[in-house]
């Protein structure tokens, strides 16, 4: 009788156990052939995206959140990750620049802007607008800029104008001090 | 919930009967969705576009029918006491495997499906039919119960994600394919229905509209 | 501190888990029926998700991160509210037995809730410190607490009335919802 009460009470637990030991083997085994592979994808989307930005690149380093362009082991440009926050959350933007410290390129990495408005701010004719401006420049019209906002859309267009410029700032002054 | 599956009146079908009839209930009436109103998030959440739809089916379909396929077989072996614990930690190991091989292979997918991806565990449909399915029946029954039940699911996502996406963008299209445009409606799109408002109102009028049809009897 | 108050606004109203992100939608259709279970059930999710979120970055500072097994974190984050939940549920009828009767019935539901588990993935994929995980789930729970309070004024209302007999129970409480949707995107961008 004893041993019945006491084989129901821990039969349940080993055999949760065992599911659990049985999960946990299937998964980091299952993870070892996807973890490769997610690494190497995510490393050809940057440098995807890095090339898409300066054509003449070769070969690339990150560093303090930084990529540094190489062409020909010479350095000619650098890249880096500005996040604003928009109208729907939060917006990840990729600038590029030159050894001038002048934007090459942007590109929207991701955002949860309204489908149809502030999502407007991915398309090249907005990205395109900042291409060979210097930090001082990147603003709204309306603020004394350059930058023409999208109608309808202000708030994401001043979130992404604001998050490259302080980005931009931030990462001369890094440039600079080195 | 309705348990029609009865093995000992069922002896006298073939496995095969059973089987289609077990397939075919999921489908139109016991649809999880539209009927039992089961699963509800991921069915409001990521039908704002057909790919989204199309991608969620193919997680749930194919968590429901590896989680009902094993908890079948376990079904024997596991102690009532420990039931809950052991379907849940089934049921999220073939989750973290779909999420997994999707962030290798699709990665636009798993983006795009991001936190609803994960909370396939807790949908009420892959529990709920763990509980009153698989552990009461054999394996075979188990995966056609699976399969149609995921099929009514898809289904449901299927028409909720056309209306939405038809009418929020003006077109459609499939895997980055674009199958038409609307003319006068892609220059100007309806955006409220891709909106959070937009899912909640196509959900009601379709529910509303199966009971006035009378496909929905109760409540 | 800024901080803390923007997480816990953007959780609450601008982000809310029901009507933004669609978390929690069963306990939303299903108890909103009248104003006092609504309440009892927004309690007692709040509490468990406070709790759980404490729990899940904990773990998740302290053993999933150093060891790089990141990829656990469904099968341990279900795990650990399931059994937050088995013990907040002896825990209060151990203490207090008027508070069990109030909340018992809710409780065992609210492990397969997607808002908790939904608030502890949100919470994981933003890199949240514990305390910003804890304000996050604070706002989570009262944003929940508090349009499942909405709705279940409203819905008692329109019991009163006459609804079309195709759209009485859940089609109306899905245009309701739609309604209150409607009125909550007003608050996006705020922050």
């Amino acid at each position: 009788m004893a041993s019945k009460i006491l084989s129901n009470k821990i039969y349940p637990l080993v055999f949760l156990t065992i599911i659990v030991l049985a999960s946990v083997s299937l998964l980091v085994y299952i993870n070892s052939i996807t973890a490769p592979i997610v690494e190497a994808q995510q490393e050809a989307e940057i440098k995807n995206m890095l090339s898409g930005m300066f054509a003449d690149m070769d070969d690339y380093k990150y560093e303090d959140e930084i990529y540094t362009i190489y062409q020909d082991s010479e350095i000619i440009g650098y890249a880096f990750l500005a996040k604003g926050k928009g109208y729907g959350g939060e917006i990840n933007i990729l600038v590029g620049v030159n050894e001038d410290f002048t934007i090459e390129d942007v590109v929207i990495i991701s955002n949860t802007e309204t489908p149809g408005l502030g999502s407007k701010i991915t398309e090249s004719s907005f990205t395109n607008q900042f291409r060979g401006m210097a930090a001082g420049d990147v603003a709204l019209k309306k603020d004394g800029g350059d930058v023409d906002a999208i109608t309808g859309a202000t708030i994401s267009s001043k979130a992404v104008v604001e998050a490259i410029r302080k980005a931009m700032e931030e990462k001369i002054n890094l440039l600079e001090g080195d | 919930m309705e348990n029609k599956n009865n093995n000992k009146k069922a002896g006298s079908k073939s496995l095969g009967a059973q089987f289609w009839k077990e397939f075919a209930k999921g489908i139109i009436i016991s649809n999880p969705v539209f009927i039992l109103a089961l699963g509800l998030c991921p069915t409001l959440a990521v039908t704002s576009s057909l790919d989204n739809a199309l991608g969620m089916s193919a997680g749930v379909i194919f968590v429901l029918l590896c989680s009902n396929i094993i908890i079948s077989i376990i079904r024997k072996a596991t102690p009532a006491s420990a039931r809950i614990p052991v379907f849940i930690v089934v049921i999220a190991t073939f989750v973290t495997i779909l999420s997994l091989v999707f962030q290798a292979y699709i990665p636009p997918l798993y983006e795009s499906l991001g936190i609803y991806l994960a909370l396939i565990v807790v949908n009420c449909i892959i529990l709920g039919r763990a509980e009153v399915f698989a552990s009461k029946n054999s394996v075979l029954l188990s995966i056609g119960d699976a399969l149609g039940i995921g099929i009514g699911f898809t289904l449901a996502l299927v028409i909720i994600s056309l209306l939405r996406e038809i009418l929020g963008t003006g077109s459609l299209s499939v895997f980055g394919l674009e199958l038409f445009k609307i003319p006068v409606l892609s220059a100007s799109p309806m955006t409220f229905f891709i909106l959070p408002p937009g899912a909640f109102l196509v959900i009601g009028l379709l529910l509303a509209l199966f009971k006035w049809l009378g496909v929905i009897k109760n409540e | 501190m800024s901080n803390l108050i923007t997480i816990f606004v953007v959780m609450a109203i601008v982000n809310n888990l029901v009507i933004s992100k669609f978390l929690g939608l069963c306990p939303f259709f299903g108890v909103s029926k009248k104003l006092s279970n609504a309440v009892s059930m927004g309690i007692a999710v709040t509490l468990v998700m406070l709790l759980a979120s404490l729990a899940t970055s904990i773990i998740n500072q302290f053993i999933l991160i150093p060891y790089n097994v990141e990829f656990m974190n469904i099968v341990i984050y279900i795990l650990v509210i399931a059994s937050l939940v088995q013990i907040v549920e002896l825990a209060i009828r151990r203490t207090n037995i008027n508070l069990y009767n109030a909340l018992g019935i809710y409780l065992p539901l609210i492990t397969t809730n997607c808002a908790v588990l939904g608030i502890t993935l949100i919470n994981a994929n933003k890199g949240y410190s514990i305390l910003e995980s804890v304000v996050s789930a604070l706002g989570g729970g009262i944003g929940f607490t508090l349009v499942l309070v909405i709705m279940s004024g409203i819905r008692e209302k329109i019991d009163l009335g006459e609804t079309p007999r195709s759209m009485r129970g859940l089609p109306i409480a899905f245009i309701i919802a739609a309604l209150l949707a409607l009125a909550f995107t007003g608050f996006s961008g705020m922050m």
